[in-house]
């Protein structure tokens, strides 16, 4: 099953987003701690395209698209935005003491943390697209 | 975002109300600005009501906690984590570097220890 929804670069959408990854986890069949963990991800990956690929620009949008099977949900987030390197992004040390904590980096560390596959391309025609792929912990083999 | 504030036995506390998100989490600094400003040094950030926190969210907990401890002697606790609240705080490494409560009454107990 597929669904994509086109969303806006406005102060409403990541509220939305975070309503259509629950009702699309749920029809997926993953449990409330995985549709948790989904939540974050996406919301973390929307909001550096909202903030860094799109720059906030009201005028523009991106789309979500999620795909479910019976073991896994894949989700892309498509945009004609900035250049992302995602190999680039500063690894953070959880384990630093307070003092030494750098303030950013902890998006890209929650992407990972929480989702099975994440990766990062450019299509031939510009579109950048963010992968992520999240496998049921909960489901039982046939 | 809905933010109340209570200010008792020296100790400012903030709760909210709602996802604490980009889109929330400059709303949440403006209010602790502004309470730091007033002079408060010792807070409670009490999260009962957040079903929801990303990465802006811990943003704003970790400027304010790492000021309030190096600059001006004082501290931010956090009380009553949703679940998956909770276990953002530890993906993050965040519960080993700031002291969290189950309750708030632990947490303005905490103070007076």
């Amino acid at each position: 099953m597929m669904l994509t929804f086109t969303f806006p670069v406005e102060s409403t959408t990541l509220a939305r987003i975070g309503e259509v990854v629950r009702e699309t986890g749920i029809k997926a069949g993953f449990n409330e701690e995985e549709i948790g963990d989904i939540q974050l991800a996406v919301d973390e990956a929307c909001t550096n395209t909202i903030l860094h690929g799109l720059k906030s620009d009201p005028n523009r949008n991106f789309e979500l698209a999620v795909e479910w099977q019976r073991h896994e949900i894949v989700i892309c987030i498509k945009e004609r935005g900035e250049p992302f390197e995602l190999s680039k992004v500063k690894k953070v040390d959880i384990a630093a003491p307070l003092e030494a904590r750098e303030i950013g980096g902890l998006g890209i560390h929650f992407i990972y943390q929480l989702m099975d596959e994440v990766d990062y391309r450019t299509e031939e025609d510009g579109l950048k697209v963010f992968r992520m792929v999240k496998r049921k912990k909960s489901a039982s083999a046939c | 975002m809905n933010i109340e504030k209570k200010t008792e036995n020296g100790i400012c506390q903030i709760f909210l109300e709602g996802r604490f998100d980009a889109n929330t989490a400059n709303l949440v600094e403006q209010a602790f600005k502004e309470q730091i400003q007033g002079g408060e040094r010792h807070f409670i950030l009490d999260l009962e009501n957040v079903p929801f926190i990303a990465s802006a969210g811990l943003r704003v907990i970790l400027v304010i906690a790492k000021q309030l401890r190096s600059q001006q002697n004082g501290d931010l606790r956090i009380s009553n984590l949703q679940p998956n609240v909770k276990k953002v705080f530890e993906i993050s490494g965040l519960n080993n570097v700031l002291k969290i409560f189950d309750d708030h009454a632990a947490a303005m107990a905490s103070y007076s220890q």
